[in-house]
């Protein structure tokens, strides 16, 4: 093998989201809104990554197609060296399910299902035998601090503490990317801090974050932060 | 000489209420046809004599319930058992009767017999029981039909009913919806689970419509039996309604959820989150 080859794997190895050329238009009446044009990334594993900028400027559409639930105009979209740009519906949705975890910024949790049982949904849907769902759930809830409110409903817990219930039900499945969208947008200042702090513990643990946010803060907290504008990344699109 | 006692009647429960009477109670039996206040009975002393008929009195032996015969419900008919000749000699018809009824034995030929006395009887007819009692519960198939026909709109308007409810219901979670499927929650999954939900609803709420419809069948019962002084039930749940109930109810709930939620898993998630 070549340097130049070995330096290429060792590259493709590190890098876990990789977008080229992407565009994405939207019909918007008889004109087409230009979300996102020419945008161009690579998200390295390991890596905390904000994408700020103004509304309107692209972000959601950003995190929506590394996330696969949405699909560029052109350009291409690699997650762990796997095109995702292309998929099906069917595809998609397997493939987020085993590599990728979302939070959003409204939690989502399952009104009539306890803690541990939001948490062992997404394994429950991968086909973890039962004993094994409940004990990773418990583990992951223990991880974010929440051991003793398994049992507990949604409804009884805090908006602090169904967020960092939905966080533990996005690594239910050993996501190899965490996507987050404004995660500390219905959080007061406390326990937003909490779940700021929450993600930098993950990423510390090796977590790959990704996370749209308005929020100084947390965008603060981040190892690299990118600018975005105009459906175009003006700033951080290279890896410090 | 020893004063013959007084001879026995029953008289129906109805009347016994309408003129307060009681078992061992001393009533006179008169008629007097031609009359407006036409009367078979009355309580003792009355100061009536009929002119045809001399009065007698007689003893209520015993007061009887009203067989279950649908037909005599709405009649408000009051009830005299005599014994025969007390009653040819009331009616003053003597041994004339308009019609009559034989019990046979088992195994005889009814059709053939029937035959024979129509083809030997001028202005005379015969019919078999059953006969009868097809040609007088008409009206009550009718009123059963017609009960039938409202059933069937009840059931049509609930399912449609229950139809907007789950999609209402379910439009209400659409965006738990499409967080779900952006967790990688496949189709099929959430279908399954919306159905599960809204079989159970169903059933559940079969159960509890079914035991509101026996306490309800209790009260209609209780409330015309007394109204009509008659055994007859006017409202049955028996299991086979219970089991219908049931299993449309499952069938209608287990197909709201599937329409209701095939809208949804169909539309993208983006969508359904509003972006």
């Amino acid at each position: 093998m070549s340097e130049a080859t070995a330096t290429q794997d060792v590259h493709v190895d590190r890098v876990l989201v990789s977008l080229r050329d992407v565009h994405r238009d939207y019909p918007l009446g008889a004109e087409r809104v230009h979300a996102l044009q020419g945008v161009t990334l690579d998200v390295e594993r390991g890596d905390y990554v904000a994408i700020v900028g103004p509304s309107g400027c692209g972000k959601s559409t950003l995190l929506n197609l590394i996330g696969v639930i949405d699909q560029p105009t052109s350009g291409t979209v690699e997650i762990g060296g796997k095109r995702v740009d292309q998929m099906s519906d069917w595809e998609a949705t397997s493939f987020r399910l085993r590599n990728i975890g979302f939070v959003f910024q409204r939690f989502y949790l399952m009104p009539i299902l306890s803690a541990l049982e939001n948490v062992a949904l997404p394994m429950a849907e991968a086909g973890f035998p039962k004993e094994e769902q409940r004990m990773r759930a418990a583990e992951l809830l223990e991880y974010v601090g929440l051991s003793s409110r398994e049992r507990h409903r949604p409804s009884q817990l805090s908006g602090g503490e169904q967020q960092r219930v939905a966080i533990a039900r996005a690594l239910a499945n050993r996501p190899a990317l965490l996507l987050a969208d404004e995660p500390t947008g219905e959080l007061d200042a406390h326990t937003g801090a909490e779940i700021i702090s929450l993600f930098q513990r993950l990423n510390s643990d090796g977590a790959t974050i990704l996370v749209v946010t308005h929020d100084e803060e947390l965008a603060g907290a981040a190892r690299r932060k990118i600018h975005m504008r105009d459906g175009r990344i003006v700033d951080g699109a290279v890896h410090p | 000489m020893q004063q013959p006692s007084p001879r026995t009647i029953a008289i129906d429960e109805s009347l016994a209420a309408q003129a307060k009477l009681k078992v061992g109670d001393r009533v006179t039996l008169l008629a007097r046809p031609a009359a407006e206040d036409y009367a078979v009975m009355t309580a003792t002393p009355s100061g009536y004599t009929p002119s045809a008929t001399p009065p007698e009195t007689v003893i209520v032996a015993a007061i009887v319930r009203r067989g279950a015969d649908p037909s005599q419900v709405a009649r408000g008919d009051l009830l005299v058992r005599m014994h025969l000749d007390q009653l040819q000699e009331i009616s003053g018809y003597g041994d004339r009767v308009d019609r009559f009824a034989i019990a046979t034995k088992p195994g005889l030929r009814i059709g053939q017999l029937l035959d024979h006395i129509n083809d030997v009887a001028f202005g005379f007819r015969a019919y078999r029981s059953h006969d009868i009692a097809v040609e007088t519960s008409r009206t009550f198939q009718v009123v059963s039909r017609f009960h039938r026909a409202i059933g069937v709109i009840t059931i049509v308007a609930s399912s449609v009913f229950l139809l907007c409810i789950m999609v209402l219901k379910v439009e209400e979670r659409r965006r738990d919806i499409a967080a779900l499927r952006l967790m990688g929650i496949s189709r099929s999954s959430i279908v399954k689970s919306i159905i599960v939900e809204a079989a159970l609803v169903a059933v559940l709420g079969s159960i509890l419509g079914v035991a509101l419809g026996w306490a309800a069948s209790l009260f209609v019962n209780w409330h015309y039996q007394g109204l009509y002084r008659t055994p007859l039930e006017f409202s049955i749940v028996t299991p086979e309604i219970v089991a219908v109930a049931v299993s449309l109810s499952l069938f209608l709930g287990a197909a709201a959820g599937v329409l209701a939620s095939l809208r949804l898993v169909r539309t993208p998630p983006l969508v359904l989150l509003g972006r």
